[in-house]
């Protein structure tokens, strides 16, 4: 569904992604791990339409795609729950599922169908939400990231993107989280999962994507992988995939060079 | 849980009766799934009238189902309902392969908490044990009660569980549980007395419990999911044998000289039928990569994912035709994850199992799905730990029969 080749980013002197290349399926949990510096969260603003890639092509559904702004991203169907979630503490559930696409009814809210729409929506996640009629600031840390999900949901996306989903939620509310992930892959949607925490990773991807020094370091289906191979490719203990391709396709070049 | 099927015995469909029982019912899953509520929640969370919500309260309180006391939400007075509970509480924890479900009920069986959590496939006895502990102490706290009234908590595992030692049975099925006494790790973490069994045998226990009129006889659980196992109950009484290994037809040699197993041996029944083998068919393929991928695939109408789940039957039809000729079981219930997908697996398993079993297909044993779902486990689990609670006639508490 969606297809990155040799994307590129640089920030001045430094090179923050290098030849990224990764695709996600329909219905298919994408996992991206890394230490700090990696450059998850560059390669999670470039889809988000948050910087614009140097280098590289995105494919979207088959269509070579320019992702430049936030618009884009949204056009093409990628929604993105950034870690700081984004939602209004003052405002209720609806008001914040429904923030900037509210619904109207003869040139006033439709208040009724909005909330209407949201019961639907949290109970098609089967969310624990006791009231949409709750400020946000009421609500656990669970049940905050569970609004956020829900609103990215509202504009119908194809791929999901959450960063950092379960970072300072306790074990009961990371269940939630997790469980709210399978939904929706579920529902046919392409999902792409930042996280640190190996164990959840492992419970709820399909596969795992490793990122080291802005490099593909990776690419691993979690139904083959132990997490400490994973986190072997996470520290660098093994060996990088791209300089090994790259040796790979040197050595080819040299035998042609030699039968020539 | 939430959207489950509920059975309700209905007056008449329609009518004023049947709407008041349909409402009770969603109040008492919504009760289930959020823990504790209040009056104005339960009604935005139900989607019935305040009015309404306050009627029903009112008479299932005073039926004893209900529980209400008096709480504070933004500084105004609100009434907050729980499912009532007099009789004390046990907890089932059931660890398969890829999930975790929880359950709390009260020793009369009736259900107060639930929840789940999908788990790394290689899971580890210290930090999921912990895990389990974190999650109970949440939906006990839910309840407003604490870890310590709990009475007893039974666990399943997906691996023969040797019951005299509360051990993983054999080497090498269940790699990061193994040499540990899980009963008594997890009694440390809680507090309660803990009580661990093989997720197959509390399938059977749970399945075969449903039907008083059929205690006698012999009955086999079949569990197909990414493991195959059996559970037995004769007469009445799960049959673990001496080590807790009875039942595991999933390690029955098929093929001689076929792939290599986990459990060291070669062509085992699960390196040809299990969720694992059945999956790494479909390596190149990106949208088949779990088994609920594979069944809904095959619903679909998919001719090789119905093929591949087709072979799986006809293949543990085998095995269990073996089973069949050695104890002679009177039905035999298939549950576990690749059993959602129904007579796409059970047809061929059937039917390989009349071709091979002594009798044929006069005197085969009844094949049947489990009835309760992939919930049988935990069911098991439950009842597990409320057996080892003993009960005056009353239902009183009588101590903790060890």
């Amino acid at each position: 569904m969606l297809s990155l080749r040799g994307v590129g980013k640089k920030f001045g002197a430094i090179q923050a992604l290098t030849d990224i290349d990764m695709d996600v399926y329909a219905g298919e949990v994408v996992a991206i791990v890394g230490d700090n510096g990696a450059g998850k969260s560059t390669l999670v603003k470039i889809l988000a339409g948050v910087h614009p890639p140097d280098g590289g092509t995105i494919e979207f559904e088959g269509n070579r795609v320019n992702i430049v702004s936030p618009a884009d991203s949204k056009e093409l169907g990628i929604a993105t729950v950034f870690q700081d979630l984004a939602l209004c503490d003052n405002l209720d559930v609806v008001a914040n599922l429904w923030l900037g696409r509210e619904l109207t009814h003869g040139g006033s809210l439709d208040e009724v169908e909005m909330e209407k729409r949201s019961w639907t929506l949290l109970r098609e996640l089967s969310a624990k939400i006791p009231s949409v009629r709750t400020p946000i600031a009421s609500l656990s840390g669970g049940q905050r990231q569970t609004v956020a999900i829900a609103r990215s949901l509202i504009g119908e996306p194809s791929i999901v993107i959450l960063d950092e989903p379960t970072a300072a939620l306790g074990v009961a509310q990371t269940a939630e989280v997790l469980n709210l992930i399978e939904r929706l892959r579920e529902r046919g949607l392409g999902v792409v999962l930042i996280s640190h925490n190996i164990a959840d990773v492992q419970a709820v991807a399909d596969r795992v994507m490793v990122l080291r020094l802005g490099r593909n370091n990776g690419d691993f289906r979690v139904a083959d992988v132990t997490s400490e191979t994973i986190i072997a490719a996470i520290t660098g203990a093994s060996d990088n995939a791209v300089t090994r391709r790259a040796a790979k396709t040197a050595a080819t070049s040299m035998v042609t060079e030699v039968s020539e | 849980m939430y959207g489950d099927p509920v059975v309700y015995v209905n007056p008449t469909p329609g009518s004023q009766s049947s709407l008041r029982e349909a409402n009770r019912g969603r109040i008492v899953d919504a009760l289930k799934f959020h823990g504790r509520l209040t009056q104005v929640e339960l009604a935005g969370a139900t989607g019935l009238s305040p009015a309404t919500v306050s009627n029903i309260v009112k008479e299932l309180s005073t039926a004893g189902v209900l529980h209400t006391s008096t709480t504070s939400r933004s500084g105004r007075r609100a009434i907050q309902v729980t499912l009532a509970r007099q009789l004390g509480l046990v907890a089932g924890l059931h660890f398969s392969s890829r999930h975790l479900r929880v359950a709390i009920s009260d020793t009369a069986r009736t259900i107060v908490a639930e929840t789940h959590v999908p788990l790394a496939a290689d899971h580890r006895h210290d930090s999921e044990l912990d895990r389990a502990t974190l999650l109970l102490t949440d939906m006990v706290e839910s309840l407003g009660a604490s870890l310590s009234d709990l009475l007893a908590i039974g666990v399943g595992l997906p691996a023969p569980v040797d019951t005299r030692s509360s051990t993983v049975a054999p080497l090498g099925l269940l790699r990061s549980w193994e040499g540990v006494d899980i009963a008594e790790s997890l009694s440390r973490r809680t507090g309660a007395a803990v009580f661990v069994d093989s997720e197959a045998n509390l399938g059977a226990i749970s399945e075969t419990r449903g039907d008083l009129s059929r205690i006698e006889g012999v009955a086999a659980y079949i569990r197909v999911g990414h493991t195959i196992s059996a559970g037995l109950v004769v007469n009445g009484v799960p049959f673990r044998g001496v080590t807790g290994k009875a039942g595991q037809i999933g390690h029955i040699t098929i093929d001689e000289n076929g792939p290599i197993c986990r459990c060291g041996n070669r062509g085992c029944l699960e390196t040809l039928a299990g969720g694992r083998a059945l999956l790494d068919l479909f390596r190149s393929d990106p949208s088949v990569q779990r088994l609920s991928d594979l069944i809904i695939r095959a619903e679909e109408g998919d001719p090789s994912s119905s093929r591949v789940i087709a072979d799986a039957g006809r293949h543990i039809g085998i095995a269990a035709a073996s089973l069949c000729n050695l104890l002679d079981p009177d039905r035999i219930i298939i549950g576990g994850e690749l059993a959602q997908s129904g007579e796409i697996l059970i047809a061929p398993l059937r039917h390989a199992l009349e071709r091979s079993a002594l009798g044929g297909t006069t005197e085969a044993p009844e094949v049947m799905r489990s009835t309760l779902g992939d919930r049988s486990e935990l069911m098991g689990a439950l009842a597990l730990a409320i057996d080892h609670v003993a009960l005056d006639a009353e239902g009183r508490l009588v101590e903790s029969a060890q």
